[in-house]
């Protein structure tokens, strides 16, 4: 360990002297991707093996990462990125297989749905074929199965089920000795994803209790109420994961609350959309997080992030103040902004911004 | 300087950023594949030119070799560089292509580059006294700065500017004209310097010391190999980025003329201050598209493989101003280069006398 930690210290060094950066082996990717795409060292590459059809609008994507990607626990997610027209674009997705998968096959697999106007996952279910290569991130995320074993609840919505199955599948592995409840809400019955394989775990691992809820079907909708709840025992003492719509964790919170559940008992993990872009100057402001100086600031109107940082004592690196250097570029890790010499809006993921021409629409957080 | 009022400058300004705009519109696949065409022609020349400079015994070998990691450098420092670090390629969200973050391979440090060049040089383009690129404090290009006896051999200077480029831009950020007036002090340069020391090292431990080391035999022939190779890239870069501003035609401007200046002056200012030459595609690629300097100038953040393209645009738009557009084969203008360095370094009176004169033949 030691001798690899010094031959890395070592290598970086060679490669700042030769190379002009930290991480050599990423000078050769431009060659080694013509060669092979999974021999490049500046992300994880991993190959496209396999594209299930789980519902009408949801694929499962069955991967296989290059041999040094370091695995996962269950219920995490993963950064993918990917070029598309020439943008490199990041996007998180829950890993929706057990962690076994990846240990005897060396796969994993992501199950994404297709939001409609989604830039990447209409990418993925249209162009990705099997064959081709995307780029991975190490795996992140506290959405964990409780150690040791825990009466738990699942309260999924949707495409929520996905971090859920990949929890599901391990737990079942490992014969998990305690109550498991799984209340599963879908749209309709057609849009159940993975339902063979729920109904599977449901019928050989018998701590596992299932309940699908069409919420679509009838001329009411039939949300989350109070009574499914009823229905799980000793609903007290269990840890709650909620994964789903907002509307739906919103009203889950809620209701445990109301039953005297603790915050700390629930966890959850949000899939919001993302906001609807707008130019209306009255939309125009918000939170503005500068994560490396570890502050917030509110701002309003057309104010842009560069006068917004200064406003808050900061000093970021500036020029023209006109759009025209870049020497105030920085990184954004989240949030939407608008360009004011286009009034082009960003995504909302991460991608480099020009802080004296950009103004923020909603929060947005910075590497500043 | 051509005189447009603030209608015209405002029409001026609307004219460009249409042509911006559109570009901008129609970045995508075609941009990116082009500069990782690029990028991987670099590597491939680059770890050519070292593999084959052992070999060097061969003279023909040797030749190849130095020719082979001079044009690597070359493309490296003005086609990927210069243009990375310009923002071309931001849109793509690559971090290897990021403007902020790119490191290059010459003495320059990028942060230093980041400030002196994208910053100084595009934001005060050829304000005598404000963009220090203009004769890089060493030579006397117009007659805004006075004549001294020491101009006489300023000529001599400029050789040594371009046989010692890299490490000529490298200092560039010292001011060393300020500190000798007394304008600044060498504690204030330390933070500069400590990082000219630092990244000036790493380039001569690469080129003059590991790579010789490593092939120890053949040491002396890898050593004239590398050397060979930094001289090509210095004279070349040199050579085109004295074609970009220092022309026969290429104006300057006074501090007053540009104080709180318009987006549309700005432009003008850009528009006449730089020039072009022509060439067929190679010599635009290894120039970096500096030889469309006058594009490069009114949008320097648009992919440099993009002007070409539009050249036709900006040039209809300096006709309907009738804004000369400076442009002219490379021998003619890098001919008006050697012409303004010589003419400047004489005393006012010899040089009128002498235009004069010419006039007179002209008449």
């Amino acid at each position: 360990m030691l001798a690899r930690l010094s031959n890395t210290k070592a290598l970086h060094w060679l490669g700042r002297q030769l190379l002009n950066r930290d991480n050599p082996a990423g000078y050769f990717d431009p060659l080694a991707e013509a060669i092979n795409p999974m021999w490049v060292q500046e992300y994880t590459p991993a190959r496209v093996e396999n594209i299930i059809n789980e519902t009408a609008d949801t694929k499962t994507f069955v991967l296989k990462p290059a041999k040094r990607w370091a695995g996962f626990q269950a219920g995490q997610h993963v950064n993918i990125c990917t070029d598309i027209e020439g943008v490199r674009r990041t996007r998180t997705f829950s890993l929706s297989s057990s962690p076994l998968l990846w240990q005897s096959e060396g796969q994993i697999t992501l199950t994404i749905k297709r939001l409609p106007g989604g830039l990447v996952t209409n990418w993925m279910h249209d162009a990705l074929q099997p064959g081709d290569v995307i780029g991975l991130t190490e795996a992140f995320g506290e959405f964990l199965i409780p150690e040791p074993a825990h009466p738990v609840l699942f309260i999924a919505g949707g495409s929520g089920i996905t971090p859920i199955l990949s929890q599901l599948q391990t737990m079942a592995a490992e014969d998990y000795r305690a109550p498991v409840t799984l209340l599963y809400y879908v749209r309709t019955h057609n849009d159940v994803i993975a339902r063979e394989a729920l109904q599977a775990l449901a019928a050989r691992w018998p701590a596992l209790s299932l309940t699908i809820i069409a919420t679509n079907e009838s001329d009411e909708p039939r949300y989350l109420r109070d009574s499914d709840l009823e229905t799980v025992a000793g609903i007290k003492a269990r840890e709650v994961f909620l994964c789903g719509p907002k509307g739906l964790m919103d009203l889950a919170t809620d209701l445990l609350a109301k039953r005297g559940l603790k915050e700390k008992q629930m966890h959850s993990t949000f899939f919001a959309p993302p906001a609807q872009a707008s130019l209306d100057s009255d939309q125009l402001g918000g939170e503005v997080t500068f994560s490396n100086s570890n502050l917030k600031v509110g701002s309003e109107g057309d104010a842009n992030l560069l006068e917004i940082a200064e406003a808050a004592g900061l000093k970021p690196q500036y020029g023209c103040r006109m759009g025209i250097c870049h020497q105030c570029s920085c990184r954004k890790t989240s949030g939407i902004v608008v360009n004011r010499l286009t009034g082009k809006v960003s995504g909302p993921g991460e991608e480099p911004v020009q802080l004296c021409v950009s103004v923020p629409q909603g929060p947005v957080a910075l590497d500043v | 300087m051509k005189k447009l009022n603030e209608d015209q400058l405002n029409e001026l300004q609307k004219d460009l950023d249409a042509i911006r705009d559109e570009v901008i519109a129609d970045l995508g696949e075609r941009d990116a594949k082009y500069i990782r065409k690029i990028i991987r022609l670099h590597r491939t020349l680059e770890v050519g030119g070292r593999v084959m400079m052992p070999f060097g015994f061969i003279p023909p070998v040797f030749v190849a070799a130095t020719a082979t990691l001079g044009i690597a450098k070359i493309i490296e420092n003005m086609e990927i560089g210069h243009n990375v670090m310009h923002g071309q390629y931001d849109w793509m969200n690559d971090p290897a292509l990021n403007s902020q973050t790119y490191e290059w391979d010459t003495v320059c440090t990028s942060d230093s580059w980041r400030r002196t060049h994208n910053y100084e040089h595009h934001t005060y383009t050829n304000i005598i006294g404000k963009d220090r690129d203009y004769g890089y404090a060493v030579l006397r290009l117009s007659d805004d700065v006075k004549w001294h006896p020491g101009h006489l051999l300023q000529f001599i200077n400029y050789i040594l500017l371009t046989v010692l480029f890299q490490w000529g831009v490298g200092v560039h950020e010292l001011e060393s004209e300020k500190i000798r007036r007394g304008e600044l002090r060498w504690r204030d340069k330390l933070p500069f310097l400590k990082d000219f020391v630092r990244k000036g090292g790493r380039q001569g431990f690469k080129d003059y010391v590991f790579f010789p080391l490593l092939t120890l035999p053949v040491a002396p022939i890898v050593l004239a190999g590398n050397v060979g190779a930094n001289l090509i890239r210095n004279i070349w870069a040199s050579t085109v980025i004295f074609c970009g501003h220092f022309t026969q035609d290429a104006e300057t401007f006074t501090e007053e003329e540009c104080e709180g200046e318009s987006k549309g002056h700005w432009y003008l200012r850009q528009l006449t201050g730089s020039s072009n030459f022509t060439g067929g595609k190679w010599l635009h690629v290894l120039s970096g598209h500096l030889s469309y300097q006058i594009e490069h100038h009114v949008f320097p953040d648009l992919p440099a493989h993009r002007y070409p393209e539009i050249s036709e645009k900006v040039q209809a738009v300096c006709e309907k101003y009738d804004i000369p557009y400076n442009t002219g084969s490379f021998a003619k203008q890098y001919g008006t280069v050697l012409k303004r360095i010589g003419k400047f370094s004489l005393p006012d009176v010899v040089r009128t006398r002498l235009e004069g004169k010419r006039e007179l033949q002209a008449i």
